[in-house]
């Protein structure tokens, strides 16, 4: 039987457990999806908190006609979104002058992969909605096309035209930080 | 340059191994012809590892799982603290109407008798008096507003 499956078995038959140990093996992938959405570290970790609260709560209702991790992702993203539509300024400027002025204190190694990073989240915001969670998921969770089309409910065609088109905004994005 | 066209809009699919074989082997083809359209893959490389490139955040293993007991521990004592409020709601729906409604019934009949001791003209005056009753006099007389 899969892990997963044998972990939600086992919840549901009462064991807390099952739920922790789903918890556990997906909290970090999630969070990196979470983060490069959104891009900013709090808000990561409380959507990623309650994206598994809803787990939690509707794991009974969970048909298994995907996969656990394309249901979970699922819930993920529409979190992300409800908080992006709740805020509005998701990548803002100042987390990433936060990031780049927190880096400022550390050693120049760290400094350097810190300002990388505030550069690829900021590329990554530069990226309209509608279209980076389909190069997220691609790039940075490795997902084929089949599983991203489930997770965003649309069809493989219109995930292979997201994902080309984020890819464009990042070229140009890449362009832009060259000439820099 | 139509070809051209055609193969950059498959590019991104043929870079994360998504296109069809017949596509595939098309794409190869060009490529091995094209300078531009290999540039074009360069490109989309280098925008695919950027990303790809990012660095994973981690948690510690059992740091969520902490938050997460605690958040529905909490929840489950609202909801056991709710469902004691509910309970009581529920006593009290089936207990509050009994003594309401006869604190309005017995307002209702004190209005009623003071205004039928103050009207001048009564019931039993009007049954005396031989005139004919219709149904909005004895509404009227019933409810004392009747002179």
């Amino acid at each position: 039987m899969d892990e997963d499956i044998l972990y939600i078995e086992q919840f549901l038959g009462g064991e807390i457990r099952g739920f922790e140990m789903l918890v556990r093996k997906y909290q970090n992938r999630v969070l990196n999806i979470v983060y490069s959405l959104i891009g900013q570290d709090q808000e990561s970790e409380d959507i990623l908190q309650e994206s598994f609260m809803k787990v939690y709560h509707n794991l009974k209702f969970f048909r298994r006609q995907s996969q656990f991790p394309t249901w979970l992702y699922r819930i993920v993203v529409n979190t992300a979104y409800d908080y992006m539509r709740r805020r509005k300024n998701f990548i803002s400027d100042e987390g990433i002058l936060e990031m780049s002025a927190s880096a400022a204190k550390g050693p120049r190694d760290v400094l350097l992969t810190q300002e990388k990073e505030a550069m690829i989240q900021a590329a990554l915001g530069n990226i309209p909605l509608k279209f980076r969670a389909a190069v997220v998921l691609k790039d940075i969770e490795g997902l084929s096309y089949a599983q991203i089309s489930e997770i965003l409910h649309c069809s493989i065609g219109t995930v292979e035209s997201k994902i080309y088109r984020a890819r464009q905004f990042l070229k140009n994005e890449l362009f832009k930080l060259a000439g820099e | 340059m139509e070809k051209c066209a055609k193969i950059k809009r498959l590019l991104s699919r043929y870079l994360d191994k998504e296109t069809a074989a017949s596509d595939t082997s098309l794409v190869q083809e060009h490529l091995d012809s094209c300078i531009f359209c290999k540039k074009e893959l360069a490109q989309l490389v280098r925008a695919k590892e950027f990303v790809s490139g990012k660095v994973r955040q981690i948690l510690p293993p059992d740091y969520l799982v902490c938050r997460l007991r605690e958040k529905i521990a909490s929840q489950k004592q609202a909801e056991e603290k709710f469902s004691w409020v509910a309970g009581m709601g529920i006593l009290s729906r089936r207990l509050i109407p009994v003594p309401v409604t006869a604190v309005l019934l017995s307002l209702v009949l004190m209005i009623l008798s003071f205004q039928q001791s103050a009207s001048s003209y009564s019931l039993e005056e009007h049954m005396l008096s031989g005139n004919q009753t219709t149904l909005i006099t004895a509404a009227g007389l019933i409810l004392g507003t009747q002179s």
